[in-house]
């Protein structure tokens, strides 16, 4: 027993020195440690899941060619990441923890509008550049940061696309309803859907904003059946959009076409309501088809090919965002030729770098704003045919023209 | 349009009148408002999942699979650990049951992960059309079973020997005792029996509402204001109030707001327990 005792608390010395020696090597500034806070559980756990997946693709990509090339030196890339547990307040505490007590070289941005809020502010605190790829509300972009940007759109440019696509079709669709859930990005999704559909002409003929705790959507939208809208216009997520959807068939609500801000690009949505889900359609920022290609990852198919390579899946536009946050903070770095460690002065002349960025990815061209949110970027819009998404606008790169009208409830197999 | 908004508010109290009288039960015999309760939706819904997805086996012939679980898990749950609170002062059992509430919803989370899920059957979603009216089958049979559960518990409280043994303890546990009653075990049994039914009505959403481990909060607070509306522990209540609430939320949400729906359930959920906190009928327990 007594050997025992001695033998554990040799092993505990021993590992305390081992930790010791191992423990500068991280600190050294032969590698770029990148710090995130994402949400792993609670309501945004399973995005939070793809964007982390994300991130941990373009590490191992620039990993196996040896790290980021500045001047001429190769820096290998570091991911420390915590679960923020979808909570605002965990958030910011721990991009400080990342900041003061794990000193990361330079930060990556979550997910979720109301977390990536809370997370930037304290990132503009210390004055560490962040680029989001997974929030885009509005509200992120007001409030005069210097050190915030996003490879997204605002949440009521996102759905630009799909108006624009609906006015194209032919017959051209004359009534509208609005629908969506009470929270600031799908609010800001049904501001962005009325805002373009009286730009097309289209009548809106019913507006409503409903409690996203909303348990049954039958009564709510059986109202807006009555009113005959040729299109359903949803700002959703993606609990949103599949409720939508069944609803839609529980009370035989068949207008010609349906569109969501958010939700039917996600895999889980054809899974879950599988047949239900064919010919809606849905905002997109990017689709694995686009004639867009860049450094890092190449084109926009070979992001597609290798991402499911990896994961057997492939990227949602969000995950796409995301790695192309990650490219452009670290194209930033080798056009400056900055080398770490990143002191507060050049973290600022990598922010002013980011201000004054054009460059060209696999995601499409990225530009910010003075508000640091992404001015180059077309929104684009997708159908589920034949439960797979497809990208069906702009015109000139779709793979499949829309299906419209879409084939009324009874008339389906 | 009046008659088919009350129609889709009668089948959606159903839904309702079905997931609340285990709450009312609980409540009634023990005094524990069972902040846990949607979590035994969510456990139901998610037995039927599991068995539609692995084995296809239909949710409707799934049900007594859920019952007969629900039924082990509520009584273990009560014996263990409720029962220890039960004659501690109403907070304790708040606290107690909303720890339950926290591990189960999140070893669902860790176990099933945070994905939204749902049962697309070939009926699924397909409904009755008569004089003008759409009623979907899933959500007719919701409301059938609902009549049953609240009419078979009714019976079964009042006409079987385990229904007096709880209702007597339900009354007064110690003379209950004295009288030879197994009150802890009175009492386990009808934690099994209220999360059984509770387990059925999960089942039965789970053909039409969409299934993930943190669904289970929003169906307890419905169950509260349910079983407020039609009085705490009074059985058939529930079916009062689920039927009410339902017919003033469809109502409200089809020539009003959405919006307005769930503020005017608070609303009425006051008043009632400023007003008349015995419920509807008067015959609800008030401490």
């Amino acid at each position: 027993m007594k050997g025992m005792k001695r033998w554990i608390v040799f092993l505990v010395v021993a590992g305390f020195f081992a930790g010791l020696m191992v423990a500068p090597a991280a600190y050294s500034a032969d590698k770029i440690r990148f710090g995130i806070s994402v949400p792993l559980t609670g309501i945004f756990g399973k995005a939070g899941k793809l964007v982390l997946d994300s991130y941990k693709l373009w590490a191992k990509k620039m990993n196996s060619q040896g790290g980021i090339l500045i001047k001429g030196k190769r820096y290998p890339v570091e991911l420390v990441y915590y679960d923020d547990k979808s909570n605002p307040g965990v958030s910011a505490k721990l991009v400080e923890k990342l900041i003061t007590d794990d000193k990361v070289d330079l930060l990556l941005g979550g997910f979720g509008s109301s977390l990536v809020f809370a997370a930037s502010a304290i990132a503009e605190k210390y004055k560490y550049p962040m680029i989001s790829g997974g929030a885009s509300s509005n509200k992120l972009f007001d409030r005069g940061f210097k050190y915030y940007f996003a490879t997204l759109g605002k949440a009521t440019e996102e759905v630009r696309g799909c108006v624009e696509m609906l006015k194209e079709l032919k017959p051209k669709p004359k009534t509208v309803a609005i629908v969506g859930s009470d929270i600031l990005f799908t609010s800001l999704a049904c501001e962005g859907f009325k805002k373009y559909a009286k730009k097309a002409g289209f009548k809106i003929v019913h507006f409503e904003l409903f409690p996203i705790r909303l348990q049954d959507y039958n009564s709510m939208l059986m109202k807006v059946k009555k009113k005959n809208p040729d299109v359903l216009l949803v700002g959703s997520h993606t609990l949103v959009a599949i409720k939508t959807v069944k609803a839609m068939k529980e009370i035989d609500f068949s207008p010609k076409a349906v569109a969501f801000s958010y939700g039917p690009t996600v895999p889980d949505f054809v899974k879950s309501v599988g047949k239900l889900g064919e010919y809606v359609f849905a905002a997109s920022e990017w689709t694995p088809n686009l004639p867009y290609k860049g450094p890092v990852f190449g084109s926009a198919a070979d992001f597609d090919k290798l991402y499911y390579k990896v994961y057997h899946r492939h990227p949602d536009y969000v995950e796409a965002a995301v790695a192309a946050a990650a490219v452009t903070q670290q194209l930033a770095l080798e056009q400056l030729g900055l080398q770490p460690p990143y002191t507060k002065a050049k973290r600022e002349a990598l922010m002013k770098k980011l201000h004054a960025i054009d460059v060209k990815t696999f995601y499409g061209e990225v530009r910010f704003g003075k508000d640091g949110a992404n001015v180059a970027h077309p929104p684009v819009a997708i159908q589920i045919q034949h439960g797979k998404v497809v990208n069906v606008y702009p015109k000139n790169v779709r793979q499949a023209a829309p299906i419209y009208p879409m084939p009324p409830w009874r008339d389906r197999k | 349009m009046v008659l088919q908004s009350i129609m889709t508010g009668l089948l959606l109290g159903g839904i309702y009148a079905a997931y609340s009288a285990g709450f009312s039960l609980i409540f009634g015999v023990m005094g524990v408002v069972n902040i846990a309760h949607g979590e035994l939706v969510m456990l139901g819904a998610f037995i039927s999942y599991w068995m539609f997805t692995l084995a296809h086996i239909d949710p409707f012939i799934s049900i007594p699979f859920s019952a007969v679980s629900l039924f082990i898990i509520g009584y273990v749950i009560q014996r263990l650990i409720i029962n220890r609170v039960v004659d501690a002062p109403p907070i304790m059992s708040y606290i107690c049951t909303f720890g339950i509430h926290l591990i189960i919803a999140n070893l669902a989370l860790r176990f099933w992960t945070a994905d939204y899920r749902s049962i697309t059957t070939s009926y699924c979603g397909s409904n009755l059309e008569c004089a003008g009216l759409v009623l979907p089958y899933a959500r007719l049979a919701t409301f059938g079973m609902a009549v049953l559960m609240v009419g078979g518990l009714y019976l079964l409280l009042s006409k079987t020997d385990i229904g007096r043994a709880i209702q007597a303890t339900a009354q007064d546990r110690e003379m209950a005792r004295l009288m030879g009653v197994r009150a802890n075990h009175v009492y386990a049994i009808t934690f099994g029996l209220g999360a059984a039914i509770t387990g059925v009505s999960g089942s039965l959403v789970s053909t039409y509402f969409v299934i993930y481990p943190q669904m289970g909060l929003s169906y307890t607070v419905t169950a509260f204001c349910v079983v407020v509306l039609g009085g705490m522990g009074y059985i058939p209540g529930a079916l009062l109030g689920g039927l009410i609430l339902g017919v003033l939320e469809s109502l409200t949400a089809t020539f009003w707001s959405a919006g307005m729906s769930s503020t005017l359930t608070f609303f009425v959920l006051f008043l009632m327990l400023i007003f008349r906190p015995a419920g509807i009928t008067g015959r609800g327990i008030v401490e």
